[in-house]
């Protein structure tokens, strides 16, 4: 594991923020509900960012905002320098192609009709990567990349199976030569063996090709083997980030605790974890608790958390949690509830 | 060729037929459609008339096929302006949204606040009768169905993963329609078509009849029928053909349109009824008497049970024990045939399925042996959430949407007590509060909507457990859950288990750090084989089949630099590899393995496992 | 946003009426081919207000429909009012006694076919309920008139005896227009029906329902039944929505003297007032009709909330 790379980020998000205002009943007032709030990040070339949370957390809508496909409420979102809001359409769609992601659903993601070669095809074409006549070689050469046989070319997406399709989408966001990928939960949906699979590719192309990657993830195992920084959210908000050592080794926000002694493992301490599961669910975005949102499940929560939102503090080097009773506890010293 | 494309050839022959026969019309050996013979009206069918004369003497025939090419001119020339009108107006308006679908599909539906023969009505009146003015109604009638349709398809494509792909591949939005969408959203496109056809055929003549539509001499069936209806009782045969002719057209290309639906939607290929509500065909199996069962017993014995689909076995001889008290994990990736194994003991496989071999014996609480493979339905109808229960894995979708959570609950207390009034509420409110639901009183009478995801699993479980069954079969209970709601559902599977000694239980999953949360022993199955099966923490430890070895090895927990990948995939039931099945795919696997499937093994005592190559494993 | 329709399709039709060629004055006048004498049509105009802008035509209308004057038909210079609140309840009557015969046979019959799907009954019933829906009404319409009434001399061909004259005869005549319907909607329940019933069929929480060991008939009843009606009722609801309207060809081969048919004579004659208030009374049926179904289905589904 490396230290963050000392290199200007390639990817900067300031104070992002993105509100869906729903509307109860045609006369009915708007409501906010914020998916996304007051979220900072830089992901700089090769470094991997894993983002974790439950579902709800507004991981895939931060995803998708960095991608440019959706538009931020709040903040600005830049790659490159280049703020993406204030890109016109033609602009934004040449600035995408250094810009790919991976999706989740092995079999939502590849069009059903067409054929794998046509598909990795596309890209090559609208971003003119290599001249018309060379492009059957190169998509030969993208299916090898990531293990498959150059025949799979004419073939189309039902013959194949989920982890293969998944090597089929990489190879489709690695053909417009990207220097920023978004995975969003690219192995959820595929069975553990094959899970590896993926996993490892994913490491191997960040590694070969320098990718500054985003990794979106419920599952910390997953996060923790594949990512060096890790951000954790819990609605809407980044309530941990730091390096995965220290996040995982001895994380500071309870909810990152309780996150971790949720998670079940291969090898089971002695039972005692009933304590340290959470008590309660998650509370709507489109009614959050006053001050901190973790207060109302959190084993630590005293008067003082229901009166402000607490800012996201340094308790280490490149390590920021957003807690008033923060402080890094391994899994030995845990703070009894 | 699949069944249900056969069932397309005969109405697509039949529209072919009557689409050639008036298309060729103008050169066919036809009488003048004009040619009057006042002297011989309503003469009956001649050899030079075959299906006679109407009232001006005209041949019926001629008639009938001129009718038709005008009727079906109409009918597919306006289902066609109105397919690309509303086709493009549906793209639109639903990949842009916002204002584009205001001024498109929204402004399109406003035709359809008024009713249809009414909207017809209006314009030809307007404009007069004849052909055109026919087709222009229908375009602007069937407008907006298409606009619909190609709207509703379009926003559901949108949202796929393969339209994003492409939008952040910068592809431009208008290609983006053309090559992915319109390609995604012209099979109901096509049924929309075939359905317009049939229902413009339908108002064209209304119209003609009423003297609105097509202009006489020009023959239609309307037409026909109009004038048949005065003379219905000298020449009752004048109003049979051009009836018959109409409805069997519009019956034709109705059938086209069903059949090229259900060609069309792989998913109707699934529902053929439900078996179990025809009360004779419970009646195919034949129960075995119950046998007293001996003392020591275990509370369920799988013994080399098998279950098929048609000829394609898709679990083979799976054996499986239960002691009371015991939670059996049943592991494995899709496919490995766990939740087939785990429906099979409650008689709840899908139609297609059924279980062809070995036995699966339950001890009941009256001590007797049945066999839960061989049971009639009304025979394990009396066991099911009684003796065995079961918990699905999507509580969302596995409670009914419109009834309140107790009902629910009442009914499964329902089905075996005669309980009822206060004291049924009463245990309602007990078994939720049991289950760990908040504010069970109030929360009995929310809907399922109204629960969040935990809550709805544990209303789930509650109505499992309400009768104190004597083996839960959970299949996949926390799949769908968050972390830290996955990890309350399985202390609350922990606390039952405290609570309850004697029930055993079968945890259906595919998550092994959840096995070893939660089981006492575990069964590995792979391809729909039993390859390992021992107690948990002994084969965590020392695992004695390369598959289970590689599964654990693959669960990136270790902190290894690399995970360890089980190369290429499950195999197809079509294509089982004869000797072992995991050959393929493992390190150890030499030719005895692709020969011969492996015997079975027990490296210890209570451990099974089916490889050849064992002892080499770990 | 129901009003704001009702609103868009009376304008509509409003302009649609007005901008077309073609003076409903010179057509009242003029007989056969004979032209009408100029002199008449402008008085006669000047007596309709069609001379005034058009703006002021439409203000005046608009005015009228809100206090419920529909205003004189042009024809006989009756209140259209009247013509209207005599003839729309005897097209409701087909059409409620339609829906009746169609629900009441349709949803168990569907029911049955889904139950039996893929067998036998299931496809004489599917072909039965296919060639119904298949056959216009006008044509099920003068079979039934040529079996019924003039082979047999069962029934009536057709009339109309009010209710308050002869019970009796009144629903005599009101059986074959009303069966008439009722086929086509019939075979729309059964399919409708069977569709719903097979998909709920496949659903989880039947499943469920078994799983806790429940008998056969309180399944069916409570679990498949229950939730396959609520599609089935939306479309019941839409369909009779179009009947308003649709009536037309019922009304003229049974010379049923209802709404519809009226409407037929009044778009003849371009009788504006009389035009226009049909059309904005059935649109706003249709319009009331669906807002029925609405709730309705917020009744049937607690998924759907009225409030919102």
């Amino acid at each position: 594991m490396t230290e963050a790379p000392s290199t200007a980020p390639l990817v900067v998000a300031e104070s992002l923020g993105r509100n869906f205002p729903t509307r109860h009943g045609l006369l009915g007032r708007a409501h906010d509900v914020w998916a996304v709030r007051d979220v900072s990040l830089t992901i700089a070339k090769g470094e991997t960012v894993g983002i974790v949370g439950e579902s709800g957390c507004g991981k895939s809508t931060l995803g998708r905002m960095m991608m440019g496909l959706d538009l931020p409420t709040t903040g600005t979102m830049s790659f490159d320098g280049r703020d993406l809001s204030a890109l016109s359409g033609p602009e934004m769609r040449k600035l995408s192609r250094r810009m790919q992601m991976v999706f989740q659903d092995p079999f939502g993601s590849l069009d059903p009709r067409r054929t794998i070669g046509a598909q990795i095809a596309d890209g090559l074409r609208t971003h003119n990567i290599v001249p018309a006549s060379e492009v059957k070689t190169e998509v030969a050469r993208l299916l090898e990349q990531v293990g498959l046989p150059t025949s799979a070319a004419q073939r189309r997406p039902h013959e194949f199976s989920g982890g293969q399709r998944q090597r089929i989408a990489v190879a489709r966001a690695l053909s417009t030569r990207p220097d920023f990928i978004v995975a969003d939960e690219p192995v959820s949906a595929l069975d553990v063996s094959i899970q590896a699979q993926v996993v490892n590719l994913l490491e191997d192309l960040r590694r070969d090709l320098d990718l500054a990657m985003l990794f979106i993830s419920h599952d910390l195992h997953v996060v923790r083997h594949l990512c060096t920084r890790i951000v954790v959210m819990y609605l809407g908000r980044i309530v941990e980030e730091g390096p995965a050592e220290k996040v995982f080794g001895s994380p500071a926000h309870p909810y990152t605790r309780a996150l971790l002694a949720a998670t079940p493992s291969l090898h089971p301490g002695d039972g005692s974890d009933g304590d340290r599961i959470l008590k309660g669910e998650l509370p709507s975005p489109a009614n959050p608790p006053s001050g901190c949102p973790f207060r109302t499940r959190c084993p630590l929560a005293e008067e003082a958390c229901a009166s402000a939102v607490p800012g996201l503090d340094p308790v280490g080097k490149h390590w920021n949690v957003r807690c008033i009773k923060a402080g890094p506890v391994t899994a030995a010293q845990e703070v009894p509830a | 060729m699949s069944r249900s494309t056969r069932k397309l050839i005969l109405p697509g022959t039949i529209a072919a037929l009557i689409v050639a026969t008036v298309l060729l019309a103008p050169v066919l050996p036809l009488q003048d459609v004009r040619g009057m013979d006042i002297p011989n009206r309503f003469a009956g069918p001649s050899a030079a008339h075959w299906l006679g004369q109407d009232d001006f003497g005209r041949d019926v025939l001629a008639r009938l096929i001129w009718g038709g090419r005008a009727s079906l001119f109409i009918a597919v020339g306006s289902a066609l302006f109105a397919a690309i009108i509303g086709t493009a107006l549906g793209l639109l308006g639903g990949y842009f949204r916002g204002v584009v679908e205001l001024l498109t599909v929204r402004a399109a539906e406003i035709i359809l606040c008024l009713p249809p023969l009414l909207l017809a009505l209006l314009v030809v009146t307007i404009l007069g009768a004849g052909t055109w003015p026919l087709v222009l109604a229908l375009t602007i009638l069937y407008t907006p169905n298409y606009a619909r349709v190609v709207y509703a398809a379009t926003q559901q494509v949108r949202g796929l993963d393969f339209v994003t792909a492409q939008r952040s591949m910068g592809t431009h939005p208008l290609k983006i329609l053309v090559r992915t969408i319109l390609p995604n959203v012209l099979p109901p496109l096509l049924v929309q078509m075939s359905l317009v056809v049939a229902s413009a055929m339908v108002i064209e003549s209304g119209l003609s009849f009423l003297g609105l539509g097509v202009v006489p001499p020009t023959p239609s069936w309307g037409l026909m029928i109009r004038s048949a209806r005065g003379a219905m009782e000298v020449a009752p045969l004048l109003l049979v053909w051009p009836s018959l002719a109409l409805a069997g057209t519009i019956l034709t290309f109705n059938l086209l349109c069903d059949r090229l639906q259900s060609a069309l939607d792989p998913r109707a290929v699934t529902a053929g009824g439900a078996l179990w509500l025809r009360p004779r065909s419970a009646a195919a199996k034949t129960p075995a008497a119950p046998v007293e069962a001996p003392a020591d017993a275990p509370l369920l014995e799988i013994r080399d049970m098998s279950i098929a689909v048609r000829d394609m076995e898709l679990v083979r001889r799976v054996s499986l024990t239960v002691r009371p008290g015991e939670t059996v994990a049943l592991v494995g990736e899709s496919g490995s045939g766990k939740t087939l194994t785990g429906l099979a003991m409650t008689g709840l496989l899908p139609d297609t399925l059924r279980v062809t071999g070995g036995s699966a014996l339950y001890t009941t609480r009256e001590g007797k042996a049945v066999d839960l493979a061989k049971l009639d339905e009304e025979g394990i109808r009396a066991l099911r959430g009684d003796e065995v229960s079961m918990v699905f894995q999507d509580a969302a979708a596995a409670l009914n949407p419109v009834l309140r959570i107790g009902e629910q609950v009442a009914e499964a207390i329902r089905a075996h007590h005669d309980l009822e009034g206060e004291a049924l509420q009463t245990r309602v409110v007990e078994l939720l509060r049991h289950v760990g639901i908040p504010d069970p009183e109030r929360r009995a009478r929310a809907y399922p909507h109204e629960l969040s995801g935990g809550q709805r699993q544990r209303a789930m479980i509650a109505v499992a457990v309400a009768n104190n069954p004597r083996l839960l079969i959970a299949d996949e209970p926390t799949t769908a859950l968050d972390p830290t709601i996955q990890a309350q559902i399985l202390q609350l599977f922990a606390q039952l288990k405290r609570e309850t000694p004697g029930m055993g239980m079968i945890f259906v999953t595919h998550d092994l750090a959840v096995v070893a949360e939660i089981a006492d022993r575990v069964t590995v199955m792979y391809a729909g084989e039993v390859v390992e099966e021992g107690p948990v923490a002994e084969v965590f430890e020392r695992p004695r089949h390369p598959y289970t070895a590689a599964l654990i090895a693959s669960v990136p927990e270790g902190g290894a630099e690399r995970l360890t990948a089980i190369p290429g995939s499950v195999p197809s039931p079509r294509q089982m590899p004869a000797g072992c099945r995991f050959a393929p795919r493992c390190a150890f696997a030499t030719e005895r393995c692709t020969a011969h499937p492996p015997t079975a093994e027990h490296p210890a005592p209570g451990r099974v496992t089916r490889c050849f190559h064992w002892e080499n494993v770990t | 946003m129901a009003l704001f329709l009702v609103w868009i399709v009376v304008t509509v039709v409003f302009l649609l009426l007005h901008l077309i060629p073609g003076d409903p004055a010179e057509l009242l006048l003029s007989q056969g081919n004979v032209a009408a004498d100029p002199k008449a049509v402008a008085a006669l105009r000047e007596q309709m207000g069609l001379n005034a802008p058009l703006w002021q035509q439409y203000l005046d209308h608009m005015a009228g429909v809100l206090t419920g004057d529909l205003g004189a038909s042009f024809r006989d210079g009756a209140p259209v009012i009247e013509q209207i609140a005599l003839r729309l309840p005897r097209t409701l009557e087909v059409i409620l006694a339609a829906s009746l015969i169609a629900t009441g046979i349709g949803v168990p019959l569907g029911t049955y076919a889904a139950i039996r799907a893929d067998g036998k009954a299931d496809a004489v019933i599917s072909f039965f309920a296919s060639a119904s829906l298949s056959t216009p009404v006008f044509v099920v319409g003068s079979v039934v008139i040529l079996i019924f009434a003039q082979k047999l001399q069962w029934l009536p061909a057709g009339g109309f005896t009010p209710f308050s004259e002869d019970p009796l005869e009144h629903l005599q005549l009101l059986l074959l227009p009303a069966g008439t319907v009722a086929l086509s909607l019939l075979a729309v329940i059964t399919r409708m029906s069977r569709a719903s019933v097979l998909e709920v069929l496949q659903r989880d929480y039947v499943r469920t329902a078994r799983a806790k060991g429940l008998p056969r008939n309180p399944i069916l009843r409570r679990h498949v039944v229950r939730n396959a009606l609520i599609p089935v009722l939306t479309v019941l609801g839409l369909e009779m929505g179009t009947l308003i309207g649709g009536t037309v060809l019922v009304e003229f081969v049974f010379n049923w003297p209802g709404l519809s048919g009226y409407l037929v004579a009044a778009v003849d004659a371009r009788d504006y007032p009389e035009v226009v208030g049909i059309v904005m009374t059935i649109s706003v049926l249709f319009v009331f009709l669906n807002l029925v179904v609405d709730v309705v289905n917020a009744l049937l589904d607690p998924r759907i909330s009225l409030v919102r």
